[in-house]
């Protein structure tokens, strides 16, 4: 757990407050000069992140949607290349997508996703088509007062309150917001009226709320640093990704639903005049996903795959690299696993050594 | 960017899913988190339902054969060609059909049954993969009385004991899988029976090996056991029923195995037990008796009835229920009901204004190689048909084809005339799954070109032979089905889209239980140094709605592209024995025929196997004669 903040140290100018009875009319703001996507009651009832038509149905309430956020960066099926006949040759370009966009009511699981995210399309070989889109997508994070059904937020440093991926802060104050803008364009847009200065006692109040918010956290947990120990020194038997191959159902659906999950395939889509090249989800569960054109697979079996995708996960080597483990606590997995090879079962198994099913 | 909630078109486990398009086009597939199925969970196939109409080629504009090759012409000028194509059929007097599918919806469905019926006058109507799933269901009906077998998809989570007849359950219907080892997870029993290991097999207690596609002979021992060992608790229910002296009779001085035996007091002592019968677990011609002998069992002991204990037949494919449910087949009417049922033919004369044909017809097989005329909806012949391509032969010899289709597939090129309608995502409608639950698919995306819903192109055709089809809307086909079809009459308004579709079932129309002797495994014996058996499982890769997107058609996994003439799976032992490598060519020979081959080593067939993919019967079928399988010598080539 980190210490608490030094209310004294920080810069008061940072926190702004917020009425409730004015969200309305500021979210109607920011659709005027961009689209905005939040969090609000879909079909069947299913909480989803969607443009919002009607600033009233945003949902603020407990709960995250079970997709998270990342297809707002990440589509499943993102076109990137246009491939046109031309004459007897073909016509090549790039599709970009620089939507000004605010993403609203994302929470800190989130955020941290998004900010791993962007570090890594950022790093080695940036990708432009990627940056182009997320560059233009401001956050606008709902700290977390209440500890979700299934999320583990603290267990991977990403939550309960933002450190990273926002833009601006919202925590729930009861009758008002506490605005925090954490970057330059986050602090303008926090800038302006109906937002006026936080006084001392609402930032006391905020430090409090996510003092206890902390502590009352822990009903799934994933304890990834015993897990990182293990699996960075090789004290990980190979009977157990054995045990654990027959409750993977290979559905995909860890990574998709995966915040930090970025692995992708391309298919072209054919089109009137010529085709669209398309990056689409993949999965490292699958597998085809390492099948090599001459037949040959390095990782046939399933035991390989799941113990890579954990590997990837919580392994020293790339907590170096990405300088976070690529799990933000979100507890989705818990819920969509076909089988029961979710995070915390699996962090409890490597950590144990020892698989129940 | 639209969202709507639909239902995945794959398995029959009928998951609920928010499907997603971005300027037109379908781009994305999630879980819908409170779907009382999936309950934010989806397979592989789930998660990529966008791509079944993307990635294939796709039928964008009418078109009639004109030459000998196919000419794009004007819906108008289309639909004129086929009222006039199957009505000089008609007047000539020869034989006419009409193939609705288990890839269609129900509403498509029912009007082909309309079209077939009530405008063209024949009881000519079927679906292909009927023919491997009406024995299991009329198996199990023939015991309990009802027409469809009991329990729900979900009592499989609450099972404290699950005997599994598979198949390759995990491949097949992983939703299903997934609740199976969520009950295994709880501490329930898992008992496979099966002739290779599976996913599930691991998974499980204990695993029953059977002769190839002979899930069949555990049964009489499971019988006996809880027949002798008085663990029949429910024989009470049953003891005055006279079939119960002959089922003990017939089943006199049978040696029932340890195993058996012991799997069989599982079953009878458990609180709360499934039976599930996968594809491909009991040969064709077992397949009637060896779904009747588990009912029987189900019967003796208690659990028939029984809340929590059910019996699933998991049909392989999408709409095959409903496609059965709303009439699609020549021995019954709408609901399933008898051809001599006077209250449902008066309610067809009365709602369709003309005299319903009410005739037995032909089965998809004798259509196919018997019809002159044939309209075909949503039917990929080699895929569907177990002649394979031998169908498309068959169908050279009609006078006028036409095809409903999205996708340009081998049957489409095959026909006179074809009409391009919407595919999954592109228009609205109902499926059932496989335990019967209604469920909503609409429209996220529209039609590419000219396609059209297939429900609209249809009621067109039936209302150009006489009978009106004045439907505004899709709901005003649902109410004339509500009133046709009993199953959908127990659908209440603003069911569909409040509670997660509709799960119905008819109360029992039969005589109760019924118990005879049971006649299992004395035909197609089988001899020889190694048994060649098809691999049941319904192929993916022949199916045009995913064909083309490799994740759907799982490719990877049936080796389809590598292999595209066809390969033998064997055991590394008997490669060994032989000298072969993977990739190099064996020779299977049996009484049948001959038939060279790639091997493929597998550590899922037992040694003294050899499983040929159904998907390449067209090529390797010969060794089989026809048949699930034979006694084969195998040498390298």
């Amino acid at each position: 757990m980190r210490p608490a903040n030094d209310v004294q140290g920080r810069d008061p100018g940072a926190s702004r407050l917020l009425v409730k009875s004015d969200l309305v009319s500021w979210i109607r703001r920011l659709m005027d000069d961009a689209e905005v996507i939040a969090p609000a009651a879909g079909a069947g009832g299913d909480l989803m992140f969607g443009p919002v038509t009607d600033p009233a149905s945003v949902w603020l309430g407990p709960g995250n949607p079970l997709q998270p956020p990342k297809q707002f960066v990440l589509p499943q099926t993102d076109p990137i290349v246009r491939i046109e006949r031309n004459g007897g040759g073909v016509q090549v370009s790039s599709i970009s997508d620089e939507r000004a966009r605010v993403i609203f009511g994302m929470r800190s699981c989130d955020a941290r996703g998004m900010a791993y995210l962007r570090r890594m399309q950022a790093t080695d070989l940036p990708d432009d088509s990627y940056l182009r889109r997320a560059d233009r997508i401001a956050v606008v994070t709902l700290a977390c007062t209440t500890p979700c059904t299934l999320g583990f937020c603290v267990c991977c440093d990403a939550g309960p309150f933002a450190r990273d991926g926002h833009d601006v802060q919202l925590v729930d104050l009861g009758d008002r917001f506490l605005a925090e803008g954490a970057t330059e364009r986050g602090r303008a847009m926090v800038a302006d009226a109906p937002f006026r200065p936080a006084t001392q006692g609402d930032v006391v109040r905020r430090d409090e709320l996510e003092r206890e918010a902390e502590r009352h956290f822990g009903d799934e947990s994933a304890h990834l640093g015993a897990a990182m120990r293990r699996i960075s020194t090789r004290r990980v038997a190979e009977e157990l990704w054995e045990a654990m191959s027959p409750w993977c159902f290979e559905c995909g659906g860890c990574n998709f639903i995966c915040p930090t999950c970025y692995c992708f395939s391309v298919k072209d889509r054919c089109q009137d005049h010529g085709w669209e090249r398309c990056r689409t989800w993949d999965s490292c569960q699958y597998s085809a996903f390492t099948l090599e054109a001459s037949g040959h697979n390095p990782r046939e079996r399933r035991k390989e795959r799941i113990k890579r995708r954990f590997f990837h996960k919580v392994s020293a080597q790339y907590y170096q690299r990405d300088g976070a483990v690529g799990c933000v606590g979100c507890g989705r997995c818990v819920q969509t696993c076909l089988g029961t090879t979710d995070m915390p079962a699996v962090v409890a198994a490597i950590r144990k050594g020892v698989w129940h099913g | 960017m639209a969202t709507v909630l639909t239902t995945c078109p794959f398995c029959t486990c009928g998951c609920g899913l928010h499907l997603q398009a971005d300027h037109g086009h379908l781009t994305g597939s999630a879980p819908s988190e409170h779907h009382p199925v999936g309950q934010g969970k989806l397979c592989a196939r789930g998660w990529h339902a966008h791509e079944a109409p993307t990635w294939g080629p796709r039928l964008t504009r009418p078109l009639l054969r004109r030459g000998g090759e196919p000419v794009e012409v004007s819906w108008a000028e289309a639909i004129d060609a086929v009222v006039q194509g199957l009505s000089r059929i008609l007047a000539d007097g020869d034989p006419i059909g009409v193939l609705g599918s288990a890839r269609a919806t129900n509403e498509e469905n029912f009007l082909a049954v309309k079209l077939a019926r009530g405008a063209l006058r024949t009881g000519n109507v079927d679906f292909c993969l009927r023919a491997g799933l009406q024995p299991l269901i009329d198996g199990v009906a023939e015991v309990t009385g009802d027409p469809w077998p009991p329990g729900r998809l979900l009592d499989l989570e609450r099972s404290e004991f699950i005997l599994l007849f598979e198949g390759d359950l995990a491949e097949t219907h992983p939703r299903a899988a997934s609740l199976v080892a969520a009950a295994v997870k709880r501490g329930a029993r898992l008992v496979t029976v099966g002739w290779h290991q599976t996913q599930m097999s691991r998974l499980a207690a204990r695993h029953l090996p059977v002769d190839p596609g002979a899930g069949h002979q555990v049964i009489p021992g499971l019988l006996a056991a809880v027949l002798d060992g008085g663990s029949a608790d429910g024989a009470g229910a049953v003891a005055a029923d006279p079939g119960l002296a002959a089922l003990r009779a017939g089943l006199a001085g049978l040696a029932v195995g340890e195993p058996v035996r012991e799997v069989a007091a599982w079953y009878a002592s458990a609180a709360r037990a499934s039976i599930v019968v996968g594809e491909g677990a009991l040969l064709p011609d077992e397949a009637r008796d060896g779904a009747a002998a588990l009912a029987m069992l189900a019967a003796v002991t208690g659990h028939l009835g029984r809340a929590g204990s059910a019996i699933l037949i998991l049909p392989s494919r999408g709409n095959q229920r409903g496609a059965l449910e709303v009439g699609v087949r020549p021995d019954a009417l709408p609901g399933g009901v008898p051809l001599d049922d006077a209250a449902v033919i008066a309610k067809l004369r009365r709602t369709w204004s003309r005299e319903p044909s009410v005739v037995a017809g032909l089965d998809a097989e004798a259509m196919v190689a018997g019809c002159r005329g044939l309209v075909v909806v949503a039917e990929e012949l080699p895929a569907v048909l177990r002649a394979g391509g031998g169908g498309l032969d068959a169908l050279a010899s009609a006078s006028f084809v036409v095809v409903l289709d999205s996708f340009a597939t081998a049957t489409a090129r095959a026909a006179h005339a074809v009409l391009p309608v919407a595919a999954f995502g592109e228009t609205d409608g109902t499926t059932t799954s496989l335990d019967g639950r209604v469920q909503r698919v609409r429209e996220c995306a529209s039609p590419p070109g000219l396609a059209r819903p297939g429900w609209q192109v249809l009621a067109e055709l039936v209302t150009r032979f006489g009978l009106p089809c004045t439907y505004g809307s899709i709901g005003d086909l649902h109410r004339e089905m509500t009133d046709l079809v009993p199953l959908f009459g127990e659908i209440g308004e603003g069911q569909l889209d409040e509670s997660w579709g509709a799960l119905v079932s008819r109360p029992a129309t039969g005589p109760g239980v019924h118990l005879r002797t049971v006649d299992l495994g004395r035909r197609d014996p089988v001899e020889g140094p190694c048994v060649a058996v098809f691999d049941e499982a319904f192929d993916w890769g022949s199916d045009p709605s995913v064909a083309h997107a490799p994740t759907l058609c799982r490719d990877h996994v049936a080796r389809r592209k590598l292999f595209p003439t066809g390969f033998v799976e064997m055991n590394r032992a008997d490669a060994d024995r032989l000298g072969v490598r993977p990739g190099w060519a064996v020779r299977l020979t049996s009484k049948h025929g001959e038939v060279t081959v790639p091997v493929v080593v597998s550590g899922e067939v037992a040694p003294g196997m050899a499983r040929l993919p159904f998907s390449a019967r067209d090529r390797v079928g010969v060794v089989l004669g026809g048949r699930g399988r034979a006694g084969v010598r195998v040498e390298r080539a």
